[in-house]
């Protein structure tokens, strides 16, 4: 393995915490400081914090390791101030000097084993739900017993993939992530499918994790580490003229954002005008008038829920834009905030509580909405809505593949 | 409520409190009064430096001296009011390199011990350094806290028996023949007047001396020079820079808790209660101290603020910045005639030891005791467990009410505060507990502070006359620093008293004021 220096300080964004005029409009949206007295929210532990912390001094704040990285502080300033970063770094400071759990290292590093859970699936899922099991991980990982962790799938979807062979006019590359890969292969299955029905031939390129776990968890190297990994690949892509798109929004928010921004990768700059969010390019397409509308009518009454990276991206929401052209198709856009689950955040025992109040929102208005499926565009808020609920929980790329396909299978019949 | 007592001690700054410590000490009974509040005057409208006295070393040896004796001192005494921060003294290529060697050399007489370091040495140490800089000089600078300075003087001169009377003034001093007998006391929030019998009256009040001389039909030569000093709103060097070459305007900037304090001007003035900041003065530190720190220019400033120097004039001529900073002890009866009265005046804050010292001994000698100063000796107390900021951060959460976000001053932090003082004003508390000194400059807090007041009923008054007060006097502060983010955040503040507390006609708030 090669050893990646830590970056000089010069690459990370300089803190313009001077800029808050204590509006306080961020602490009338964090989710965390809503629920629990344990963080005082973004003003606070932003801008408000920064002043008083020295860079030769050791961190105090422990509170920091509670913000859930959902960025909607950022989204709400005013005056730019780029809070949800300000406390990433506080937070890498605090847990570089106190030391990370084992836990830690294996909710962020699933991408290493991912393979043997695939592989060896039916035993490993087998353990997963294992109620015993279940006890000794909280008492010896202190991950949640009351939270499932995500089944592993086999064969994986690079595997289906290899067999698999796509055809079209043009290319497109797929940036599908390690939790379709292992985790929710049929995410990836429709994606492709979907492309290919828009006449786009799907190619694979080299990948690694995103490094969007690490990251949360204020690991600045590891993070690093996956971005220098796959910015040549994704850069090599790019130049054989095909474009990428990811179906996962924290992966695309990574990549699209963090990875310049946060972690100075050199050429990130060039992916992230390359790389597009699966719906925001089907959206493309409808624009230019060459989307594939042939759609059959879903009598289906669906709500859908925008995750926070997907806001984060300041692209509006393409997926209920295309989804909404899907005859007899019922949609609610539910009016919530953070999902709660935040990545890792709610796996960890000691935040679990928090994570399920902030989601108490989010399942009552899913609850009013009385939907049969919902749908969202992050792995993490489906796991999250699955468990708040109850409700099956779709990627909305799986119920436009049945509009498309379903509609296919009838013309071939 | 007539007293009676051996020394009365007029002025409540760093000078008067010291005497009053060094006299109790002695075992001298004394009495302090002080019209405003501790450290009203210049003592507590400073930049907080703890002086290695290498400003000095070349201009003003004698000065120099007393600064490094004396900061040795003081970091004995006093280590929980310092933040050992070092200092340096940069030269950048406008700055003659002679200067720095009569510098280093004047130091070295002066017994200031100082070290050479490259230019890349001194940006490895301070990385917001101006990196065109030459070279730098490491002083033993540092950053003092002048309230916890004053505080601790007062507490421990309380402790061994003084009496201090603060928001009380003396409006006649009692003569007879040739000799004072003491003053008339006034206090200036009940209305009461009492006399207080002394056999010796040290007038220590800096800026105000010859007002106090004036009841006896006294003057002495002052100039009075008011230095401004801005704040910045974050903390942007760890040490004290100072420029090096022959002293001037803007020539420093001086790291103090979470904030950078850039000083200072010197303009002749002739007033000692109302002085503002002016725009000129603004731009010229703004100049001076961004080419020392650049990031400066971008910095978000929170307050300007100004001191009066009372500067003693014993002779000579030239500008206010030629004048010795060393201290004057005269005694009225040797040279007015004028028995038992003296006065204290010029040196500098990290010289209140010394100059306490210097009139304790006189009073001594007149009183023929033989007891010998021992404020050197014995460590200052601890007034209140203040937070320091890293305490007050892992403090915030969990819960706790915070009643002042910028400085996180707690609810709890507070009312323990509210327990131990004597509510007069609401300045005192905001010097007590850095409440409403951060970034809104008590914008967003003042208000929840005077509910709390109210409901604990100790504001007499009509609570929206004290907002008011406070209101105008926090104007004249951040009016010379209102641009770019402070103006939004000014404008914000202001509808939120305008609008939520109906305060439109009764305050002057200069922005969009003009109906």
């Amino acid at each position: 393995m090669t050893k990646v220096p830590m970056t000089e300080a010069k690459v990370w964004p300089t803190s313009n915490a001077d800029a808050c005029i204590r509006c306080a409009t961020c602490m009338a949206i964090c989710p965390v400081s809503r629920v629990t007295p344990l963080f005082p929210g973004p003003k606070q532990a932003g801008p408000g914090a920064e002043r008083f912390r020295r860079p030769g001094d050791p961190s105090v704040d422990s509170w920091i390791d509670l913000c859930i990285g959902c960025h909607l502080c950022d989204m709400v300033c005013a005056s730019g101030v780029n809070i949800s970063e300000l406390n990433l770094l506080a937070k890498a400071k605090y847990l570089d000097e106190k030391g990370r759990p084992l836990r830690d290292w294996l909710l962020t590093h699933t991408y290493l084993y991912g393979w043997l859970g695939s592989l060896f699936s039916p035993v490993v899922n087998w353990l997963l739900k294992n109620s015993a099991i279940k006890w000794m991980v909280e008492v010896i990982l202190k991950i949640d017993r009351r939270r499932q962790l995500p089944g592993y799938q086999s064969p994986t979807f690079r595997q289906w993939f290899r067999s698999h062979h796509s055809k079209g006019d043009r290319r497109i590359a797929y940036f599908y992530g390690c939790y379709v890969n292992t985790n929710e292969v049929e995410v990836g299955k429709a994606t492709v499918e979907v492309l290919e029905a828009n006449g786009f031939e799907v190619t694979l390129p080299a990948q690694e994790c995103c490094g969007i776990p690490m990251l949360g968890n204020g690991d600045f190297k590891g993070a690093r580490k996956m971005g220098l990994q796959n910015v040549p690949n994704l850069l090599k892509t790019i130049r054989s003229g095909s474009e990428i798109i990811f179906s996962s929004t924290s992966c695309g928010h990574m990549i699209r954002h963090e990875y310049n921004r946060l972690l100075g990768i050199p050429g990130s700059e060039e992916v992230a005008e390359h790389i597009f969010d699966l719906f925001e390019f089907l959206r493309n397409l409808k624009e230019s008038g060459s989307l594939n509308t042939h759609f059959k009518e879903l009598p289906l009454k669906a709500a859908y829920f925008a995750p926070c990276h997907l806001r984060s991206l300041n692209i509006g929401l393409p997926a209920l834009e295309i989804l909404r052209l899907i005859p007899g198709l019922q949609l609610e856009n539910i009016d919530a905030d953070c999902c709660g689950l935040g990545g890792t955040f709610g796996f960890k025992k000691e935040k679990y509580e928090i994570s399920q109040e902030i989601g108490k929102d989010l399942k009552q208005a899913i609850d009013r909405s009385k939907p049969e499926i919902v749908l969202t565009d992050c792995e993490g808020c489906r796991l999250q809505i699955r468990h708040l609920t109850g409700l099956k929980v779709l990627h909305p790329v799986q119920v436009l593949r049945d509009a498309l396909l379903q509609r296919t299978d009838e013309e071939m019949g | 409520m007539d007293i009676k007592t051996e020394v009365l001690i007029i002025g409540g700054g760093a000078t008067g409190t010291g005497i009053a410590r060094d006299l109790s000490l002695r075992a001298i009974p004394c009495v302090l009064v002080e019209k405003g509040d501790l450290a009203s005057g210049a003592s507590g409208r400073n930049h907080g430096l703890l002086h290695s006295g290498a400003r000095y070393a070349v201009s003003d040896p004698e000065a120099a001296r007393e600064c490094i004796s004396e900061n040795r001192i003081l970091r004995r005494i006093a280590g929980h009011c310092i933040e050992e921060t070092g200092g340096l003294f940069i030269s950048l290529s406008e700055d003659s390199p002679q200067f720095r060697e009569r510098f280093l050399m004047a130091c070295e007489e002066a017994g200031i011990p100082t070290a050479l370091y490259s230019r890349d040495q001194a940006l490895e140490l301070e990385p917001e350094l101006n990196p065109d800089l030459l070279s730098a000089v490491k002083v033993p600078d540092g950053a003092i806290n002048p309230f916890e300075l004053v505080r601790a003087n007062a507490k421990d001169a309380e402790r061994h028996g003084a009496k201090l009377l603060f928001h009380t003034g003396i409006t006649s001093l009692l003569i007879d023949q040739n000799q004072v007998r003491g003053g008339l006391a006034l206090d200036l929030l009940s209305g009461e007047d009492y006399k207080i019998e002394a056999s010796f009256v040290v007038n220590a009040t800096g800026a105000w001396v010859n007002q106090v001389l004036k009841l006896a039909g006294l003057r002495i030569d002052m100039a009075l020079s008011k230095g401004s000093m801005l704040i910045t709103n974050q903390r942007l060097n760890q040490r004290v820079i100072n420029r090096c070459r022959p002293a001037s305007d803007g020539d420093i900037v001086v790291p103090n808790e979470t904030v950078s304090i850039l000083g200072t001007t010197s303009v002749r003035s002739e007033e000692v209660e109302d002085f503002e900041v002016t725009p000129p003065e603004v731009s010229l530190l703004l100049t001076e101290a961004s080419r020392m720190i650049p990031a400066i220019r971008g910095a978000r400033l929170i307050r300007a603020y100004a001191g009066i120097r009372p500067l003693f004039q014993s002779g000579g001529t030239g500008g206010d910045r030629q004048i010795s900073r060393s201290f004057a002890l005269i005694d009225h009866g040797e040279r007015d005639g004028l028995k038992n009265l003296m006065t204290i005046t010029g040196g500098k804050l990290i010289t209140y030891r010394l100059m306490a010292e210097r009139t304790s001994d006189l009073i001594c000698r007149k009183m023929g005791v033989d007891v010998s100063c021992s404020t050197h000796l014995k460590p200052l107390p601890v007034v209140a467990e203040s937070l320091r900021p890293k305490d007050r951060l892992q403090k915030i959460a969990p819960g706790g009410e915070v009643l002042c976000d910028c400085e996180l001053v707690r609810r709890e932090e507070l009312e323990e505060i509210l327990e131990t003082m004597q509510f007069r004003d609401i300045r005192d508390i905001l010097h007590r507990t850095r409440l409403a000194k951060g970034t809104c400059q008590g914008g967003f807090c003042v208000y929840r502070l005077l509910g709390l007041l109210h409901e604990s009923g100790l504001v007499k008054e009509s609570p929206n006359k004290v907002l008011k007060a406070f209101l105008e006097e926090r104007w004249k502060g951040i009016r010379p620093i209102l641009w770019g983010g402070a103006l939004k955040e000014e404008e914000l503040i202001e509808s939120i008293y305008k609008g939520i507390f109906n305060l439109k006609d009764s305050v002057e708030f200069g922005v969009g004021s003009s109906e």
